[in-house]
């Protein structure tokens, strides 16, 4: 019995390590691929700054464009084509390296299987996560300025909302690129987002209340002949800003 | 420029006098109700000369129907002779000129040999003709190449003109007008063609409702500017009643004509002469300047984040004790208005945040100078004398904002 014990974990280590030294390879690929591109891009984009520098892409840009653009002198034209090549590059050795990783299993392998989908998804996630997050620091600072100058009391709590609703929004569709979690993400997605509606929708409707009793008030100023004690108030209505 | 024909009709009435081709009078947004009125003043301005009048051609079949008629309460405009053309789109920007009116202008004014042109903005029919006449003639003096109107307005009107577009006007391009976006001004046939120029760019980018800032632009040529009195006018109201999206329209135009035109600003310096300041009577009932304080607090405690992005340290200390002053002693030092302007456009300029961000993130700001302001002049200040001591505040920081300009990094105090 021993001995079958002995036969089977040394049976198992085996194929461990065949599995690891199959896989080893082909991680060695992708990250060697990845690298060389990388420099390769970096490369390629301080020549192409040198260039484009050089024969003065920037204010030719400008004088021969009958729309007047508009750059930032932080971020001109030479720095955006040579980010592109850049990071072209970049996505460029990912891709050779997923396509060396996949070559180096056999086409039934299990690790293969597994493994590849994950690999490819994440590229996929990372940029949903990214993208996400920067539209949710945007709408909130939207959502953050226009509530302030529409003088809401609850403009920090509307915006932090708003800031979480995509946030959730975007984990819940980053995991389910990634096809973790299953039905356990939906419902906890459905959960927090409805959850952070409703508490948005109670806070803007008890918040709002000064707002539409105004708003009633005004409508029935407007209907019922004024007193003729009555003055109106003074306020920011009668300045003119333009 | 290159010409273009334009779709210049015959004119209505011609009486076949002989034309005085030295001036072209340009009407923009014209309504119907407006059109007797305005007609008549110019009428009276010119009599016994016949002017070219530019109108948008809706208006021109309403005077033919109502002469051919023999509608008795249609006068004739004997020395008048109309021209019409093609107005742009109606837009929200219509009560300021824009880049169509004066690409309409300057053609009908090149077609039409003119000298000069006079663009008379919405409502000038509330313009006395006196003011129309002075306004000519100072444009037909050959010495002038820009003359901008100075209207007369009360003491809270024209706010953001008196806390932004003057001062800065006055302070980096060196120049004098009063209002930098007059909506009457009178234009030499160069300073019309330089201008058709500019405009030319945003028509062809199909932003006919792009706003340009003739002083600039007559600095930057080197062009003679003046300016002439027009005590009575009532200045156009804005269709758009959102005050953030004004703004943000306005100071954005403003703001990226400063961005084009750093390499004038930067090397002119000179300070500007102080004006007569009339004093108009005050209005007896106060303003209430309560909600925009109340409005300043709440952006302090939410937007501290935003504006420290843009502000320096010393300029955020000076909002701190701002927010916590009491109403009746609230009020912004003119240095400190100063810098936070020029520390906006400089966050504008390097894109510090988005742009639509930023310029909302000033109106809270804004909204506390009007009620600085406002609290000023109710304790006596005459409000032209504040005016110019911001203008003056202006001047005298502009070497901050050459230094923060040209080194963004470098310089933070």
């Amino acid at each position: 019995m021993w001995q079958q014990v002995e036969l089977a974990l040394s049976q198992s280590a085996h194929r461990a390590l065949v599995t690891l030294a199959n896989f080893l390879p082909g991680l060695l690929a992708l990250l060697l691929a990845v690298l060389i591109l990388t420099a390769i891009g970096a490369l390629l984009a301080a020549l192409l700054k040198r260039l484009l520098t050089a024969i003065r892409f920037d204010e030719r840009l400008s004088k021969n464009s009958l729309v007047p653009l508009d750059w930032a002198p932080a971020h001109g034209p030479t720095l955006l084509v040579t980010r592109a090549v850049f990071w072209a590059n970049v996505v460029l050795g990912f891709l050779i390296g997923i396509s060396a990783f996949d070559a180096a299993y056999a086409g039934n392998s299990q690790m293969s299987f597994f493994l590849l989908p994950y690999l490819t998804h994440s590229v996929g996630a990372i940029l949903l996560f990214i993208g996400g997050t920067l539209l949710a620091r945007f709408l909130a600072r939207t959502v953050l300025i226009e509530a302030v100058n529409a003088r809401l009391q609850y403009a920090r709590f509307l915006s932090v909302g708003v800031k979480w609703l995509v946030l959730v929004l975007t984990a819940a569709t980053v995991l389910d690129h990634l096809e973790i979690g299953g039905t356990v993400v939906d419902l906890a997605f459905g959960i927090l987002f409805g959850g952070i509606v409703l508490t948005l929708s109670l806070a803007i409707g008890l918040g709002s209340r000064d707002i539409v009793s105004r708003s009633l008030e005004k409508n029935v100023d407007d209907v019922i002949p004024s007193d003729p004690g009555y003055k109106p108030p003074t306020t920011s209505e009668t300045l003119r800003h333009f | 420029m290159a010409s273009s024909p334009t779709n210049t009709a015959a004119a209505t009435p011609d009486t076949g006098s002989p034309v005085s081709t030295d001036l072209l009078i340009h009407l923009s947004a014209l309504s119907l109700d407006t059109l007797e009125p305005t007609l008549a003043n110019l009428s009276a301005a010119f009599s016994g000369q016949t002017v070219l009048v530019a109108m948008p051609e809706i208006a021109i079949p309403q005077i033919a129907t109502s002469q051919t008629a023999g509608l008795g309460s249609v006068p004739s405009f004997a020395n008048l002779r109309l021209l019409p053309y093609t107005p742009a789109a109606p837009s929200t920007t219509n009560w300021v000129l824009t880049a169509s009116d004066y690409l309409n202008a300057y053609k009908l004014a090149q077609e039409h040999n003119a000298s000069a042109c006079l663009l008379l903005g919405p409502d000038s029919h509330t313009m006395q003709p006196e003011s129309i006449r002075s306004l000519a003639d100072a444009t037909l003096s050959s010495s002038t190449d820009l003359v901008v109107s100075h209207y007369h307005l009360g003491p809270r009107e024209g706010l953001v003109n008196s806390a932004i577009l003057y001062p800065l006007t006055r302070a980096l391009f060196c120049t004098k007008p009063r209002f930098p976006l007059a909506t009457d001004l009178g234009l030499s046939l160069r300073m019309a063609e330089r201008l058709a120029t500019t405009a030319q760019r945003f028509t062809a980018a199909n932003q006919q409702d792009a706003l340009l800032w003739p002083a600039s632009e007559a600095t930057l040529a080197g062009y003679t500017i003046a300016e002439t009195d027009i005590p009575t006018r009532i200045t156009p109201h804005p269709t758009a009643a959102d005050l953030n999206a004004l703004l943000s329209q306005i100071l954005g135009s403003f703001f990226t004509d400063i961005d084009a035109k750093a390499a004038l600003w930067q090397r002119i310096r000179s300070v500007q002469p102080a004006r007569t300041i009339t004093e108009p009577p005050l209005p007896a009932e106060q303003i209430d300047v309560t909600p925009m304080l109340e409005s300043f607090q709440l952006a302090y405690s939410n937007l501290h984040e935003i504006w420290a992005l843009v502000l320096p340290p010393h300029t955020l200390l000076g909002l701190k004790r701002l927010s916590i002053m009491p109403p009746e002693a609230f009020r912004i030092a003119d240095n400190l208005w100063a810098r936070i302007v020029y520390d906006f456009i400089l966050a504008y300029r390097l894109r510090t945040l988005n742009r639509s961000h930023l310029l909302g993130a000033l109106m809270p700001l804004y909204l506390a100078w009007v009620a600085s302001h406002l609290i000023l002049i109710q304790s006596g200040v005459p409000p032209e004398r504040h005016i110019e001591e911001v203008a003056q505040a202006f001047e005298t920081d502009k070497p901050y904002f050459v230094s923060r300009w040209r080194w963004p990094d470098r310089f933070n105090p």
